[in-house]
């Protein structure tokens, strides 16, 4: 064994999952029995008085065993925010003392104490570390130490919050049998579409008898089919930025998103826009504009709803992966809903495209305004205003393009 | 923060009795010196260096081997050993249960009597050149308990 495995070997030895002495214990045996020795030999009872002690501290006490443990209750991985509430067990085999890192703070605690109360808080959507409990436990006097240990990850995923919306003026009726919007679609609502020749296959029923009248030919009415609409959520999740443009550059930790950020404010709107949509009995379809991948197909119901909230958070975990945007495969005749900061004009320009195709668009802007400017640079106020007056031509430009445009999320 | 509290509190007599029995400042300075470097760093050699010092400080000054000085001392210097080697393993910001510290305040007290019952002892044998069967007693049970201890390492 060479000289770097047996210092690498000597400095495990004193770390880790299991029993070694601390420098206590160094400190009792060798001062200890040095000051007994030296009192005897040099005739001095003081320095024996002193040394005993230490001594009898070494005797009195022995070098624990077993294996003691922190486990901690379970708690469910996908509740929602607020705070929860378990237990950790300390099982202290030998040991005195437990110091356990709780999240309110660190607790040193006899070692066989009865279960101790956590408070998990959980204040931000996404995936997150619930429990972390890294804990030591120490022997007699503190002469020896298990640990420290670093407790087991106790990881959830909280999903984006749903706001209810009050719903509009709509008859109540048996969710999922008909739909309630009107569909480009020739059907068998009241509403009128046309009056056109007959044709082969017309029902009887449907002739317009006036107009065969009058005209001398055949005529029916057609009439609009009654559909559930189809709404597509698309999602800009190149940039996640606050109403301090200072922050914008930096990196934000401790949570998915920013708190009251464009990305974190879209997540909500769209898990709240999807939420009444399905509850109304529409298709909803979530997009990534920068992901295709990640993208949701449309579909109805609960476990849709589900479907869509948990794939946001997959879509913020991915945020910022690619600067270009991109809006493939739209159903025919569907609404789609653009939710983003409109930060640039590809973004933009998207919107006014998929009108022109035929969709209803609407654009929520969702940064969050007004714009507070950096105040440790003289062209703070300068650069705020140019992104706002920027921003606020990005919107109107768009409004004149037919893109219905909400400028507050 | 509450163990390194501790160790100020025990080493608050230590300063005070090698203060009182030296005519500088220095046993003052110095003491104040180690016990600070303890509370920093209660796992390093800070505790050991003042215990030893107040010890030879004290063993080497003149006066009655057990004066009112040396029997403040034993338990101070004991409880300053006591206290760093749970500071050494309790990190700052920790809130102690008064529960746990039940055991070792315990041990602390049965030390503490064992260590007064030897000072008793001391105080009646008598001292001068012609005491060699005390000082091959004595050598006969230091041998056992280095044995002891030394079986434990």
């Amino acid at each position: 064994m060479s000289r770097a495995d047996k210092i690498r070997e000597a400095f495990a030895q004193s770390h880790g999952a299991h029993w070694h002495p601390t420098d206590a214990y160094s400190r009792a045996v060798w001062l200890g029995v040095g000051l007994v020795v030296a009192g005897m030999f040099l005739h001095e009872v003081e320095l024996v008085l002193f040394g005993v002690p230490l001594v009898l501290s070494v005797l009195l006490t022995s070098q624990p065993r077993g294996t003691p443990t922190v486990s901690v209750r379970p708690v469910p991985r996908g509740a929602g925010l607020g705070v929860v509430h378990t237990v950790a067990r300390v099982d202290g085999a030998d040991a005195e003392i437990a110091v356990v890192k709780l999240p309110g703070g660190t607790r040193a605690v006899p070692a066989h104490s009865p279960d101790l109360p956590v408070e998990v808080r959980r204040d931000a959507w996404g995936p997150g570390v619930d429990l972390r409990l890294d804990h030591l436990f120490a022997g007699p006097d503190g002469m020896h130490v298990y640990g420290p240990v670093v407790g087991v990850e106790h990881v959830r995923t909280i999903l984006p919050p749903v706001e209810h919306h009050p719903s509009g003026p709509l008859p109540p009726r048996p969710a999922g049998l008909v739909g309630i919007h009107r569909s480009p679609r020739a059907g068998d609502s009241t509403e009128l579409r046309d009056i056109r020749a007959f044709q082969p296959g017309d029902r009887l029923k449907r002739v317009d008898w006036r107009v065969t009248t009058r005209t001398g030919t055949l005529h029916v009415r057609e009439r609009h089919a009654e559909a559930d609409a189809e709404v597509v959520l698309a999602l800009d999740t190149r940039a996640d930025v606050g109403a301090e443009v200072a922050d914008w550059s930096s990196p934000h930790h401790g949570s998915s998103t920013r708190p009251g950020g464009s990305l974190d404010r879209a997540v909500r709107r769209a898990a709240s826009m999807a939420a009444g949509y399905l509850r109304q009995g529409d298709r909803v379809a979530l997009m990534d504009l920068s992901r295709p991948q990640l993208n949701v197909r449309s579909g109805v119901g609960r476990r849709h709803l589900m479907r869509i909230r948990t794939q946001l958070v997959v879509c913020v975990q991915a945020a910022g992966w690619s600067s270009h945007v991109a809006l493939r495969r739209l159903p025919h005749g569907s609404v789609v809903v653009l939710l983003s900061p409109f930060l640039d004009d590809e973004i933009a320009e998207l919107a006014v495209s998929t009108r022109r195709r035929g969709h209803v668009v609407l654009a929520i802007n969702t940064l969050p305004l007004p714009l507070t400017p950096d105040p440790e640079t003289p062209w703070g106020e300068v650069a705020a205003e140019v992104i706002a007056a920027e921003h606020r031509l990005r919107l109107r430009r768009m409004a004149e393009h037919g893109v219905a445009v909400t400028r507050e999320c | 923060m509450l163990m390194r509290l501790a160790i100020v509190l025990a080493a608050l007599p230590v300063a005070v009795v090698l203060h009182l029995e030296s005519s500088s400042i220095g046993p003052l300075l110095i003491v104040s010196g180690l016990t600070v470097l303890t509370v920093l760093m209660p796992g390093s050699a800070g505790a050991a260096l003042l215990i030893g010092y107040a010890a030879l400080a004290t063993a080497f000054a003149d006066g009655h081997p057990l004066r009112l000085g040396v029997l403040v001392l034993i338990p101070a210097l004991h409880l300053v050993h006591i206290t760093s080697a749970l500071a050494a393993v309790v990190p700052v910001k920790t809130r102690i249960e008064a529960a746990a510290l039940k055991a070792p305040a315990r041990r602390f007290a049965i030390v503490q009597v064992i260590t007064f019952v030897v000072t008793a002892f001391a105080a009646v044998v008598p001292s001068g050149a012609g005491i060699g069967l005390v000082e091959v007693l004595g050598l006969g049970a230091l041998t056992v308990v280095i044995g002891v201890v030394a079986l434990r390492i």
